[in-house]
């Protein structure tokens, strides 16, 4: 029994697929960047405990600036789905 | 689950033209705009030499905001632009904060208050730099350090109202989804609460604050 796949049923699947790989390969960058702050961080923390504070808000603001291309690949995922 | 990616609007017909408003968003803003100027009031009301605690929490406020903004601009300017930096930070702790309370939503949520936020920014820097460098000075900017490179300068500025602005909304709204998917799986049981205080309370937070700063840092480097 062969079941019908019309133009808009491809259109739906490939944004769905298309979502699912922006978000797969979207967030590998930003976790790899991430992990790599906190990881200096650490280590300066370790060097020079006294600075933690400003040590953790730095790498804090430095993270969510990093995060902003995953956020990007989020909102184009977001995109695909509600709107195509 | 039905709620993820629905928008509520009102449409008004005002001499031909359509509007169209999201309306969560501006019943929100005004709710948020509300406790705003109930926390104002009840951290003012009563003031002393010792402190009660709304007050402690406003003045840990005001002074670490006077401090980064002495750090981040200098003392010429730090009267200027710290009521707008201070008002920035406590507005978007308090939009971002807002969608923990059940039947809440944040109204940055919705791309409009954080773009408006951002394009506001925008007009304020390129507009103090206009006013601290002249019009000549701002304008040769452009072109360095190569005459054809005013293009990418341009866009390099138009992409950091973008960036700021979806930076926010893209949080915010990435959170909701995940608490509303994950609720949705496990019918409400014990995670939710825990998904809450970390996307609402920590997320909101250090992107209040990541805002506000990026807004800070885009001022300082046209003074600079």
């Amino acid at each position: 029994m062969a079941v019908e796949i019309s133009g808009a049923d491809i259109v739906r699947a490939a944004a769905m697929l298309g979502a699912g790989i922006a978000m797969g390969i979207g967030a590998f960058g930003p976790g790899l960047g991430e992990g790599i702050v906190a990881g200096k961080a650490c280590e300066a923390i370790g060097r020079n405990p006294r600075e933690a504070g400003l040590l953790t808000r730095t790498m804090l603001v430095g993270q969510a600036v990093a995060e902003s291309t995953g956020i990007y690949s989020l909102v184009v995922a977001l995109l695909l789905i509600f709107v195509v | 689950m039905e709620s993820i990616g629905k928008v509520s609007q009102w449409v008004f017909d005002i001499g031909g033209t359509r509007l169209v408003v999201n309306s969560t968003t501006i019943i929100m803003t005004w709710v948020v705009i509300g406790l705003v100027l109930a926390f104002a009031w009840v951290a003012t009301r009563g003031r002393g030499l010792i402190p009660g605690p709304w007050q402690q929490i406003a003045e840990f406020l005001v002074q670490w905001f006077r401090e980064l903004v002495r750090d981040a601009l200098g003392h010429a300017y730090e009267e200027r632009y710290f009521p707008l930096i201070c008002a920035l930070f406590i507005f978007l702790l308090f939009c971002n904060w807002v969608g923990v309370f059940p039947g809440m939503e944040e109204p940055t949520k919705d791309i409009n208050t954080t773009l408006g936020l951002g394009v506001m920014g925008f007009f304020i820097a390129h507009g103090t730099a206009i006013k601290v460098k002249g019009l000549k000075q701002y304008l040769k900017e452009y072109f360095e350090p190569m005459f054809f490179l005013m293009p990418l300068n341009v866009v390099g500025e138009i992409a950091k109202v973008i960036s700021i602005s979806f930076r926010l909304f893209g949080n915010i709204m990435g959170g909701s989804i995940i608490i509303i998917v994950v609720t949705h799986l496990v019918y409400g049981l014990l995670l939710p609460p825990f998904l809450y205080g970390f996307f609402g309370l920590f997320v909101g937070t250090v992107q209040a604050f990541v805002f506000t700063m990026l807004t800070l840092v885009y001022i300082s480097v046209q003074i600079r």
